[in-house]
This record gives structure tokens, C-alpha cells and sequence, in this order.
């Protein structure tokens, strides 16, 4: 491992403030791909900078699916810095990137979302109900002091381990990162399951008979698809996204229209739903 | 009461800030703090504070969920909620909430929106980035925060300057359009699991995808769950692998011992 070590305990720093952007092109194809890219735009264009072609590859690389938790995400970007900055290639540091998305979201997201926000919110908005002019403003004190330590505290600490990683395993970063891998794979897997929404609302009336007293009995196709297996259609609908990447080399441009297209006519036609 | 031009600007300005620091995760976007605002610019802080604090509660449930997905604004109550408060007469705190709901599952609707269109972006930035153009690259990964910010200010400065306009507007996007986007908006994600998964997925991962779709689709699991349980094969694999290299050294020097004996022994 040849540590170049250009980076400094700045541009660790700045990279964790830079956490507040990690949403800054947030959207339903990639959702923080490209924030991810952007936040670490500065401290890669430290490690690559003289190598544009490099710059923009990394850079490339890193615009692909993310969406972790942002109060979080500094914890991840600092390992990923002190990994890129002992001489690592991306592909030894996704899986690693990859495994830790999912589990921080979902740290995060309770940490933040169940527990901080209801706390403040309720506290503040009692306030307001008491004419307490200032309680929005402290409201937004309060919880964005309490964020931005967490903020702090995890990029250190990824530092930290980051760092120490290398030097303990360095040897073993192969094996690691297939093992990261395989989390990574689980978790996406999983996700693209519970993430990707589709839903038949067609239902047919299956009794032809118009007998009086009949009862019609309608028939629903998302029940049946569920009893076959659940999330079949997302995973199928996955399935056929991956393929025309992987063999048919689509762009996602051609890829969203596909997607957007099928959605609004599937939808006017009523067969699938919201 | 009447408002300003200059009102109703500023309005647009506090609206747009709030809504785009809903992507730098500050906090703004909240019916507490984007009523506080719209009380600061019309000089009523009091009827502001009622109608944020009704709604924040109100609101409180919302915005709860796995990232991406589009919970009913907050925009809603706390601009144009607090603006009807305001401006109408006989509009207490708990029916500018009321009166506000449609407009917070408009502006839901209008989020998914912005997110479908921003699908585009990823290519865009990437074609950016192929031609080393790394300032386009930056406007591309920055496009949403534009988007929201001028979402935000027409949303703001329309509900000052003309509700009836507002009103009008919502009622004329057909329904069809609304759920369609809802229902693509769904799929998307598709293509982005989809990418990682044409660069990741070797075929000795195909095991750990199945596991993946089988925790979260047959068991329900939660994404934690589901990574605890990636991580037991995952180290599996690991000691498995790193017991083996340990002993591999040991086998193979004394097959070269033996080797050795063998080749004295024909030697002699």
C-alpha cells in the first residue's frame, strides 16, 4: 500500500459540512448518487486533481445509487477518504460504501426521525402554543446544534477507523471487501424488494353468470401475485431494468422515459395503481 | 388585509428557502417554522404561531418514512394555512389547517414530480463528466436544490399574491397525470438498483440477492435485519476463507519437505 496521504484533517472536515448537500440532486432514479459525488467533489479533486481523466472517473463512479441517512453519511465519506487517500481503488471501497448504506439509513433514520424531531417538535410547538415568540427560532437551534455534532462525531470517527483499518488490514482488503460485498448485495436486494412500488388495482368479475343472487365474486390480482411471491412484479420490473443495462447497454435517459412511460399508461388504463 | 407586492416577494423568498432546506436536511420545512416567517413579514407573529404550532403537531406523524418517499407538505399549513388565518375573515388556526390539506397533498404530489424529472440528471451529469466539464458536472448534481428553490418561491409568492390563482392551478392538472406520475414514481428506484446491481453483482453474490429479496419481500424484515443477517455469511465466508490462507502456507511447505525427501530418496 503506497499512502500518498494528501489529504488533512480539513478536508475531512469540510467534507463532513459538506453532508448538508448530500440531497442537493436528489431524484428517483439515483436519489443521493449524485450528492455523494458532489460532496466528496473537493477532497477527490485534492487526490486527483492532476489527473483530470481520473477526477472525472471517480467522480462517474460515485453518481450511482445511494441513499443512506445525511445526518450519517459523514461516517461513510470519511472512511471512503481514508481508504482513496492510502492509494484504494473504488472498487475496493464500494462494498464497504455499499454494506454501511443500509444500516445507517436505518440508525439514522430512527435516531432523527422517531426520536429527535418529534422530541424538539413537540417541545417548541408547546412553546409557540404559550406565545413564546422565539420558539420557532430556538426550535431550529436546538435540533440543527444537536445534528450538526452528530455530524461531526461521525466523521471523525470514520476517520479514525478508516484509518486504522488500512494499516491493520490492509493485507486482507480483497477478502474484506468481497465480504462487504455480499452485505452490500443482501441489502440491495433487499431493498430494490421493498423500494421499487408497483401495484395491480385491476380486478375481474369472475362469475359470468348473472343469475339473480349471484354473488360476484371479483377477483384481485395483487392478492394472487402476492400468494405466488411478494413484490413479484418490482422484482421482475428490476430484473428487466438490469437486463436491458447489462445487455442491451440503455442509458437511463432511455431508461426513465421507458419507465415514466409504462407508469402513466399502466396507471390511465387502471391496471396498476398508487 | 391586504398584501404588498413586496410582501408577497418575500413570502416566495421564506417559502423557497424553507422548502430547499428540506434537502439539506435543516429542518425549515417544518409548519412551526415556515408559519414563524410568514407572521415575521405580515407583522402578526401571534395568529403565526397558532396556525404553526396547530399544524406542526398535526404534521408531526408525517415525513416519517424510509427516505424518498413523499409524505403531505408542510407548505401547506404553513404558508398558505397561515396565510388564509391572516388575510380571511373568521379563518381560525384549526381550519387553515383544515383548508390547507389539499394544497399539502398537492405540493406532494408536485415533490414526486420534481424527483421524477430530476431522473434525467444522473445521465446528464455523467455525460458532464465524460467531457470533463466539471462545472456542468456541479450544476447537474446541484439541479434539485434549483428546482425546489423555484418551486418553492412560485408556491410562496402565488398563495401571497393570489390565492384564487393558486387554487386554480391545483384544480388543473388532471387527475390521470397526478396518479400516472405517482405510479412512475413508484418504479423508478428500479433503475437505480438496477445500475449498482450490473457493476456489483458477480455471480457468487447471486446467493446473497436471493437472501436480500426473500428477508425483505417473504419475511418483511427490516433493512438492519436484513444486513445482520448478509453479515453472518458474510463473515462466514470471511473466517472461512482467511482460516484456509493461514493453514495454506503450513500444507504447502510440507508437501515441498516431502517433495524433497521423495527426490532423495530417488537420489539415493
Amino acid at each position: 500500500m503506497t499512502g500518498s496521504k494528501k489529504l488533512t484533517n480539513s478536508d475531512y472536515r469540510k467534507t463532513t459540512l459538506r453532508s448538508y448537500f448530500l440531497q442537493n440532486g436528489f431524484n428517483y432514479s439515483n436519489y443521493q448518487g449524485l450528492g455523494y459525488a458532489l460532496l466528496m467533489y473537493p477532497a477527490f479533486k485534492k487526490l486527483y486533481g492532476h489527473d483530470k481523466k481520473k477526477l472525472a472517473e471517480n467522480l462517474s463512479e460515485n453518481t450511482e445509487f445511494y441513499n443512506t441517512n445525511p445526518n450519517l453519511i459523514p461516517f461513510i465519506s470519511s472512511i471512503h477518504l481514508a481508504m482513496a487517500d492510502s492509494g484504494m481503488e473504488y472498487s475496493e471501497i464500494r462494498g464497504i460504501k455499499m454494506a454501511l448504506m443500509g444500516p445507517l439509513a436505518g440508525i439514522g433514520d430512527s435516531l432523527s426521525q422517531f426520536c429527535l424531531a418529534p422530541l424538539f417538535s413537540t417541545i417548541f410547538a408547546s412553546l409557540a402554543m404559550n406565545n413564546v415568540a422565539m420558539a420557532p427560532v430556538f426550535f431550529l437551534l436546538a435540533i440543527n446544534a444537536t445534528l450538526i455534532s452528530i455530524k461531526f462525531a461521525m466523521g471523525a470517527y470514520g476517520h479514525k477507523l478508516g484509518t486504522s483499518m488500512i494499516e491493520k488490514l490492509s493485507s486482507k482488503m480483497s477478502l474484506i471487501s468481497d465480504a462487504a460485498s455480499m452485505v452490500g448485495v443482501t441489502v440491495i436486494a433487499g431493498l430494490a424488494a421493498t423500494f421499487v412500488k408497483m401495484k395491480v388495482t385491476l380486478t375481474y368479475a369472475s362469475s359470468a353468470k348473472a343469475a339473480k343472487g349471484a354473488t360476484t365474486s371479483t377477483v384481485d390480482i395483487q392478492a394472487m401475485l402476492d400468494k405466488v411471491a411478494p413484490a413479484l412484479l418490482p422484482v421482475l420490473y428490476t430484473l428487466l431494468m438490469y437486463y436491458l443495462i447489462k445487455k442491451r447497454h440503455w442509458t437511463t435517459y432511455k431508461l426513465v422515459i421507458l419507465t415514466v412511460v409504462v407508469g402513466i399508461v399502466l396507471s390511465a388504463l387502471h391496471i396498476l395503481g398508487a | 388585509m391586504q398584501i404588498t407586492i413586496i410582501q408577497a416577494l418575500l413570502i416566495g423568498l421564506w417559502t423557497a428557502f424553507c422548502y430547499t432546506g428540506m434537502l439539506w436536511g435543516i429542518y425549515t420545512n417544518r409548519a412551526l417554522v415556515l408559519s414563524f416567517g410568514v407572521g415575521v413579514i405580515l407583522h402578526d407573529i401571534p395568529t403565526a404561531l397558532a396556525v404553526g404550532a396547530v399544524s406542526e403537531l398535526a404534521f408531526m406523524g408525517f415525513g416519517v418514512g424510509a427516505g424518498g418517499t413523499v409524505p403531505p407538505n408542510p407548505i401547506g399549513p404553513g404558508i398558505i394555512g397561515t396565510l388564509m388565518a391572516i388575510t380571511m375573515h373568521g379563518v381560525t388556526p384549526q381550519s387553515a389547517l383544515a383548508l390547507s390539506i389539499p394544497f399539502a397533498i398537492a405540493i406532494q404530489f408536485l415533490q414526486t414530480f420534481v424527483y421524477t424529472l430530476g431522473a434525467g440528471l444522473p445521465e446528464a451529469a455523467n455525460n458532464a463528466l465524460k467531457a470533463q466539464k466539471f462545472g456542468k458536472f456541479r450544476f447537474f448534481s446541484n439541479a434539485t436544490v434549483y428546482l425546489f428553490a423555484t418551486v418553492g418561491f412560485l408556491l410562496g409568492f402565488l398563495g401571497a399574491f393570489s390565492m384564487t390563482t393558486l387554487k386554480s392551478l391545483v384544480g388543473m392538472i388532471p387527475d390521470w397525470l397526478l396518479t400516472g406520475l405517482s405510479v412512475a414514481g413508484g418504479m423508478l428506484p428500479a433503475i437505480g438498483f438496477a445500475m449498482i446491481m450490473s457493476v456489483m453483482l458477480k455471480k457468487e453474490f447471486i446467493p446473497f440477492a436471493l437472501l436480500g429479496y426473500a428477508l425483505a419481500a417473504f419475511l418483511q424484515l427490516p433493512v438492519i435485519g436484513i444486513a445482520i443477517i448478509g453479515l453472518v455469511f458474510a463473515l462466514k465466508h470471511y473466517f472461512d476463507v482467511d482460516g484456509k490462507e493461514e493453514a495454506a502456507p503450513a500444507t504447502a511447505a510440507t508437501a515441498s519437505t516431502k517433495d524433497e525427501e521423495g527426490s532423495r530418496d530417488d537420489w539415493i
